[in-house]
C-alpha cells in the first residue's frame, strides 16, 4: 500500500535518513522503532508531506506522491505534542478535518459523538482542551486523526508523554481502535515493549536505515544483529573471538559457530537451576547482581570462565554472591552478524 | 506551490513600499535638503550650526535636560522597583499596571495637566495661597527646567519601573541573603551587591529614559517655550516659523545620528538582559516589619501621587469655574471661540482624531501582521525586518513630520494638502507597536498546530484563517487598541502635516493654548480632558488583554 523507496533527508548539513525502504501493507499496524535521533520522525513527516526536501520515491498504490501537498494527502498524522488547537473545544479540535472536506452540520456531530465514544471519551465535547488530562489529550488527538477516515495513520510517539501506567494500558487500546477502524498504521516509538503490544510488524531503525523487519515475536527471538539485540534489551552479546565463550560453545556442541562475528545467549534459553530441556547444559556461577522488577527477578551471574549472563527468575532462593546453579539450552546460542 | 510563492511575495511588498515611500523617501529628502540645498553639496548650514553657540547650546541643553532626567527618574524608580520585586501586597499588580498609564497619555495633555497642578495659576499654588492667605505664589515652576524634568519624569517613572522590577524579580534575593550572612549591611547591599547586580537593567532603562526625554516635544514646547528649545523644539521652529528648512534639515540630520547611535546602544543593553533573565524564578515575601511596611507605603504613596496629582488636577480645572461645578468647557466645544486662529470648532477636530485613527489603526494592522510574518518567518532575510521594521520607533516625530512636509509635497506624490497625509504619518509612528504586541502572540503559536490543520486537509489559506488569526486575537486587538492610541495622542508629526480644517485633538489643543482669552484656554482644557479619557479606556483594553509577562518594549 505505502513504498518507501531509498529515502534520504538532511537538515542542512547533517543527514537525518539514509537510504530508507519501507512497505506497509493494507490494514497492518507497522511500528517504526528506534533511538531518537534515528530520522523516525523526519520520516513519518516525509510521509505526510511536511517535508518536501528529500531524495527517493514515497509511493501510495503505486503513485509517487512527492507532489502531492499535506492537505490533499488523506493521511492522519498524530503529533507528539498532540498539537490540539488550544482555541477549539474537544468537538471542534475533532470536527476540524470534517469540515474541511465539506461535510453538513447533521453529519459532522454524529461522527463526532461516534468518535468520542470509540475514544472513550463519552460527554466531553464540549470541554475547553486546556483542561484536560494527558490521557485524555491523547484520546482527543487520535479521534482527531480518526476522524476524516485516512487512508493511512501515523503516529508519532503517541504515548511519549504519559506516565508509565498509562502507557501500558493506551498502548492496547490504540491497537484495539485503529483495528477496529481497519486502518493501515506507522506507528513509531523508541520503547520495545510498546511495539510489542502494539504492532504486526516492527521495523528497528537507526541513521543508516531499517535494520530489520519482522514480526514482534521473531524479532524478540531472532534479532538479525547484535544492534538490534542491544536496542532489544537483550544485553549478553559477546564478539564470537572471545575466549570465555569457547568452552561453552564447545559443550553444547556449537563449536562452529565461533566464526559469527557476534554471539547472543539469548536470556529465553538461559533458566534458573536446572533447565527444562533436556540438552540443557548446566554451569555453576556467582550471583551478581537480582533487581526485583515486580512479575519477575532480573538476574545476572558469572560463570566460572568469567561469562556474564542476563536472565529473569520466578523466585530469588540465593543470596547476592551465593554458587548458583544456571542452565544454558543449545537453542539460546544464536550467531548474528554485524 | 509557484502561486502561493508569488502571493506571498506581493504580501511582503506592501509593508516594505508603505516603509520606503512613507520613511525612507522622506529621511532621504531631509539629507538632500540639509547636505544640497540649491541642488549642488553645500556643508554651510552645518558651518553655521557647529559654529554658533546658540544651536552648540541647543544641542548642549538637549543633552543635560534628557540626562537630568534620566538620573532623576532612575533615582526615584529603583528604590520603589525594589519594593515591588522584594514584597508581595494586595494592589501590587494594579500598582504596577496603572504605573504603565502614562505611556499611553498623549504629551500635550499631560503638559497641560502639570501646568494645571504646578502653573502660577495652579491647583496647588491655589489651595496653599487659601490656606495660608498667601498673596504670593509659593510654588514658581512655570517656564522653569524643573517643571519639564517633572514632566519627563511623569513618563518615564514607569518605564523604569517595569523595567528595573522584572529584572529585579528575575535575579531574585538568595545573593543578596548570602551576602547578609557574610556580614553585608544595607549600605553595602545597595554598595556591593544591589546596584552592580542591576546594572543591565538600569543601563537599559537608562538609555531608554535618555532617548524618550532626548527627543520629547510637545512637552518641551509647551511648558518650556523656546527659552527651553531642545533639538527637536528648534527643528519645529526653524522649519515652520523661520522657514529656514536647510537649517531645520540639518538639524533633523544631527537628530537621526544621535538617535541611530543611541537605538544601537539601547540593542545591546537588551541583549545582555535577556541573557540574564534566561535562568530565574520570581520571590516575594510579605512586609512584616514596621519599617519594611513604611517604606512600602512611600513608594506606593509616592507612585499614586506622581501618577493621579497631575490629572486629577487637569479633570477639577476642567470643570471648576469660579469655584462652582459646571460644563461650560465642554458645551463651549461645538463652537470656535471668538478671536480664535482655528478653522473649525473644536468639537470637530474630536471627529476628525476617530476617523484618522481608525484609518490609521487599519492600515497599522494589516502591515504590521504582514511585517510580524516577515519577522518570524525562516527565511534568510528575516533577520533585518525586525530592526527595519523598528527604524520609526527610533525617529523622532518631528522629525518625521518635517520629512514629510519637504519630501511629499510636490509630484508624483503631492499629499501636503490632503487630510490622508495624517493617518500615513500616524500609521508609521503605530506599526511598530502593532508588531510588538502581535509577535509574541505569533511566537506562542506552535508550528505543529499549522502543520496537524494541513495533515486534516487545511490548505495555506485555510490554517491562517482557522488557527493564526483565532490565536492571534488577542495580540490584534493589542495591537489594535495601541495603534488607536497613538494615532488620537500624535502630536510632533501632526503638528507639521495637519493643516486648516483636518486639524487633530492634540494640535487644537496646542492652538487654543496659543490664542488669547480664557475661553480658549477652558477649551482646551476640555479637549484634553475628553483626550485623556480616550486614552485611558484604550490603556484599560491593553491592560485587560495582554498576556502576562507578554510585552515586548
Amino acid at each position: 500500500m505505502l513504498q518507501v523507496v531509498n529515502v534520504s533527508h538532511a537538515y542542512g548539513d547533517i543527514a537525518s535518513l539514509r537510504h530508507v525502504s519501507l512497505e506497509v501493507e493494507p490494514g497492518e499496524i507497522d511500528c517504526l522503532l528506534g533511538p531518537s535521533g534515528c530520522g523516525k520522525t523526519t520520516l513519518l513527516r516525509i510521509i505526510a508531506g511536511l517535508e518536501t526536501e528529500y531524495d527517493g520515491i514515497v509511493r501510495i498504490n503505486g503513485e509517487d506522491i512527492r507532489a502531492t501537498p499535506a492537505h490533499k494527502r488523506g493521511f492522519g498524522l498524530m503529533f507528539q505534542d498532540f498539537a490540539l488547537f488550544p482555541h477549539l473545544s474537544v468537538a471542534g479540535n475533532i470536527a476540524y478535518g470534517l469540515k474541511r472536506r465539506g461535510l453538513g452540520r447533521g453529519e459532522i456531530r454524529e461522527s463526532v459523538q461516534s468518535l468520542l465514544r470509540r475514544v472513550g471519551l463519552n460527554n466531553l465535547d464540549e470541554r475547553d482542551v486546556a483542561s484536560l488530562s494527558g490521557g485524555q489529550k491523547q484520546r482527543v488527538a487520535l479521534a482527531r486523526s480518526l476522524a476524516p477516515n485516512p487512508r493511512l495513520l501515523m503516529l508519532d510517539e503517541p504515548l511519549g508523554s504519559l506516565d508509565a501506567q498509562l502507557r501500558d494500558q493506551l498502548a492496547l487500546e490504540l491497537r484495539r481502535i485503529i483495528k477496529d477502524a481497519g486502518l493501515s498504521a506507522i506507528y513509531v516509538t523508541h520503547d520495545h515493549r510498546e511495539a510489542y503490544a502494539v504492532a504486526d510488524r516492527i521495523a528497528v531503525m537507526d541513521i543508516g536505515g531499517v535494520r530489520q523487519l519482522d514480526k514482534p515475536f521473531q524479532l524478540y527471538r531472532q534479532p538479525a544483529s547484535a544492534y538490534v539485540a542491544r536496542f532489544l534489551g537483550l544485553t549478553n552479546v559477546y564478539s564470537a573471538g572471545d575466549s570465555r565463550l569457547e568452552r561453552l560453545l564447545d559443550q553444547l556442541g556449537k563449536g562452529n559457530l565461533l566464526n559469527a562475528a557476534w554471539i547472543l545467549i539469548h536470556p529465553a534459553g538461559i533458566s534458573f537451576g536446572a533447565g527444562a530441556a533436556k540438552d540443557a547444559l548446566e554451569l555453576t556461577a556467582t550471583l551478581e547482581d537480582a533487581v526485583f522488577r515486580g512479575e519477575h527477578y532480573q538476574l545476572t551471574a558469572v560463570t566460572g570462565s568469567e561469562l556474564r549472563l542476563s536472565f529473569t527468575a520466578r523466585d530469588l532462593p540465593s543470596k547476592i554472591g551465593d554458587a548458583i546453579r544456571v542452565s544454558v539450552s543449545p537453542d539460546a546460542i544464536l550467531p548474528l552478524p554485524d | 506551490m509557484q502561486r502561493a510563492r508569488c502571493l506571498r511575495g506581493i504580501l511582503y511588498f506592501a509593508p516594505l513600499a508603505f516603509l520606503g515611500v512613507f520613511y525612507v523617501y522622506p529621511l532621504l529628502s531631509i539629507f538632500d535638503v540639509s547636505l544640497r540645498p540649491a541642488g549642488l553639496l553645500d556643508l554651510s548650514s552645518f558651518v553655521r550650526l557647529l559654529s554658533s553657540d546658540y544651536y552648540i547650546g541647543t544641542l548642549l541643553f538637549t543633552i543635560y535636560q534628557a540626562a537630568l532626567s534620566t538620573a532623576v527618574t532612575l533615582l526615584l524608580a529603583t528604590p520603589c522597583a525594589f519594593a515591588l520585586a522584594r514584597y508581595q501586597f494586595r494592589g501590587k499588580t494594579m500598582l504596577l499596571s496603572l504605573a504603565t498609564l502614562p505611556f499611553v497619555l498623549p504629551t500635550v495633555v499631560v503638559a497641560l495637566a502639570f501646568a494645571t497642578l504646578l502653573g502660577a495659576n495652579g491647583l496647588l499654588n491655589d489651595a496653599l495661597r487659601t490656606l495660608f492667605t498667601l498673596d504670593y505664589e509659593p510654588i514658581q515652576l512655570e517656564r522653569t527646567l524643573a517643571m519639564i524634568i517633572i514632566a519627563h519624569v511623569f513618563y518615564n517613572f514607569a518605564v523604569a519601573l517595569r523595567i528595573i522590577t522584572g529584572y529585579w524579580s528575575a535575579v531574585g534575593f538568595s545573593v543578596e541573603e548570602a551576602a547578609r550572612c557574610l556580614g553585608a549591611d544595607e549600605l553595602a547591599l545597595w554598595r556591593e551587591i544591589r546596584l552592580p547586580l542591576l546594572r543591565p537593567a538600569l543601563l537599559s532603562a537608562g538609555v531608554l529614559v535618555f532617548i524618550f526625554s532626548f527627543t520629547s516635544f510637545g512637552v518641551i514646547l509647551i511648558l518650556g517655550g523656546i527659552r527651553f528649545a531642545t533639538l527637536e523644539v528648534q527643528i519645529y521652529y526653524q522649519a515652520v516659523s523661520m522657514f529656514n528648512l536647510p537649517l531645520a534639515a540639518a538639524l533633523s540630520l544631527v537628530q537621526i545620528l544621535s538617535m541611530l547611535a543611541m537605538m544601537i546602544i539601547y540593542t545591546s543593553t537588551q541583549k545582555r538582559l535577556q541573557l540574564a533573565i534566561a535562568s530565574a524564578k520570581s520571590v516575594a515575601k510579605r512586609a512584616r516589619t514596621l519599617r519594611e511596611r513604611l517604606g512600602l507605603g512611600i513608594c506606593a504613596a509616592l507612585i499614586s501621587i506622581l501618577l493621579f496629582a497631575p490629572l486629577v488636577a487637569l479633570a477639577l480645572r476642567s470643570v471648576v469655574v469660579a469655584g462652582q461645578l459646571d460644563f461650560a468647557n465642554y458645551a463651549s466645544l461645538a463652537e470656535k471661540s471668538r478671536g480664535s486662529l482655528l478653522f473649525i470648532a473644536p468639537l470637530d477636530a474630536v471627529f476628525n482624531s476617530l476617523r484618522f485613527a481608525l484609518i490609521a489603526m487599519t492600515i497599522a494592522l494589516c502591515l504590521g501582521l504582514i511585517a510580524s510574518y516577515m519577522i518570524e518567518g525562516r527565511g534568510p532575510l528575516s533577520r533585518i525586518w525586525d530592526p527595519l521594521f523598528m527604524l520609526p520607533l527610533a525617529t523622532s516625530a518631528v522629525t518625521l513630520g518635517f520629512g514629510f512636509i519637504i519630501a511629499l509635497d510636490e509630484p508624483p506624490l503631492n499629499l501636503r494638502a490632503s487630510w490622508l497625509i495624517i493617518p500615513i504619518s500616524h500609521t508609521l509612528v503605530a506599526l511598530p507597536f502593532v508588531i510588538r504586541s502581535v509577535l509574541p502572540s505569533l511566537r506562542t503559536i506552535p508550528r505543529s498546530l499549522r502543520e496537524a490543520a494541513q495533515t486534516l486537509g487545511a490548505t495555506p489559506v485555510d490554517s491562517l484563517l482557522t488557527i493564526d488569526l483565532p490565536l492571534l486575537g488577542r495580540g490584534i486587538a493589542v495591537g489594535a487598541t495601541f495603534a488607536f492610541t497613538v494615532s488620537m495622542g500624535e502630536f510632533g508629526a501632526s503638528l507639521f502635516v495637519a493643516q486648516r480644517e483636518s486639524v487633530t485633538i492634540p494640535v487644537v489643543i496646542y492652538r487654543l493654548l496659543g490664542d488669547p482669552g480664557m475661553a480658549s484656554y477652558r477649551q482646551a482644557l476640555a479637549m484634553s480632558v475628553v483626550l485623556m479619557l480616550v486614552c485611558a479606556c484604550a490603556f484599560v483594553v491593553i491592560e485587560r488583554l495582554r498576556i502576562a509577562g507578554v510585552g515586548e518594549f
